[in-house]
């Protein structure tokens, strides 16, 4: 049921945060580098909006997968080692990522002209 | 029950999900380039702009679309009171992300082919 629920929410969510982030990262399509991110996320509200982003999709692939594997009939006995496997992946993810988002930092050269 | 929209849609939303599970992947470790500088960044970026990628993105996007919105149609279905238009709702779900597949791949498809400016 948690595992329900966690689903529906994040779904929702992203719905959201997935359309934004294909409206505004990728369309038009164009050649994506790393000061062209950097110039969106210089706003702390995107990389607060980027973060929650990232939270939610690791939710949804990590319950997604637990709910796929664990209708396999032999790895339901193992549902329990499986959910500490992915929740420790996700506390990686979540941390990973936001150490991502953070890096978008101006390079030291730019910073000392100002 | 395997000829139902059921089990089509069933197969096809945890076969798409497994796919986007395996691509957060790749794409977070493309995107965390970012944490080693972005000269790193950019290089690891650019091994994705050949146009074989750029078009299995067209693919991908299929992917997205069409697991989102059987998302939706599935949110509809359990809570409203629609069960007589399960089918009907399972193929707007199919022709809406095919539509919206083709709108969002004809610029990827462009794009990869150096004809978009």
């Amino acid at each position: 049921m948690l595992i329900f629920i966690i689903q529906r929410l994040s779904a929702i969510a992203l719905v959201v945060f997935l359309s934004l982030h294909m409206i505004v990262v990728h369309y038009p399509p164009g050649h994506l580098d790393f000061s062209r991110v950097l110039e969106r996320l210089a706003d702390p509200l995107w990389k607060a909006i980027d973060i929650a982003f990232l939270f939610a999709v690791l939710c949804h692939a990590l319950a997604g997968t637990y709910a796929v594997l664990t209708d396999i009939e032999r790895v339901t006995p193992l549902k329990r080692i499986l959910a500490g496997v992915l929740i420790v992946l996700g506390i990686i993810g979540v941390a990973y990522g936001t150490y991502t988002v953070l890096s978008f930092q101006p390079p030291a050269s730019m910073l000392a002209v100002h | 029950m395997y000829k139902s929209t059921g089990f089509v849609s069933f197969f096809l939303r945890r076969f798409t999900g497994l796919v986007l599970v395996l691509y957060l992947g790749v794409h977070m470790w493309v995107i965390g380039a970012a944490t080693k500088g972005a000269e790193t960044f950019n290089t690891r970026l650019e091994l994705f702009e050949s146009p074989v990628l750029k078009i299995l993105e067209i693919l991908l996007l299929a992917a997205v679309l069409y697991h989102g919105f059987d998302g939706i149609r599935l949110i509809i279905v359990h809570y409203f009171d629609v069960t007589d238009y399960r089918k009907s709702l399972f193929y707007a779900a199919f022709a809406t992300s095919a539509l919206l597949t083709i709108v969002g791949g004809i610029p990827l498809l462009l794009y990869a082919l150096g004809m978009w400016s």
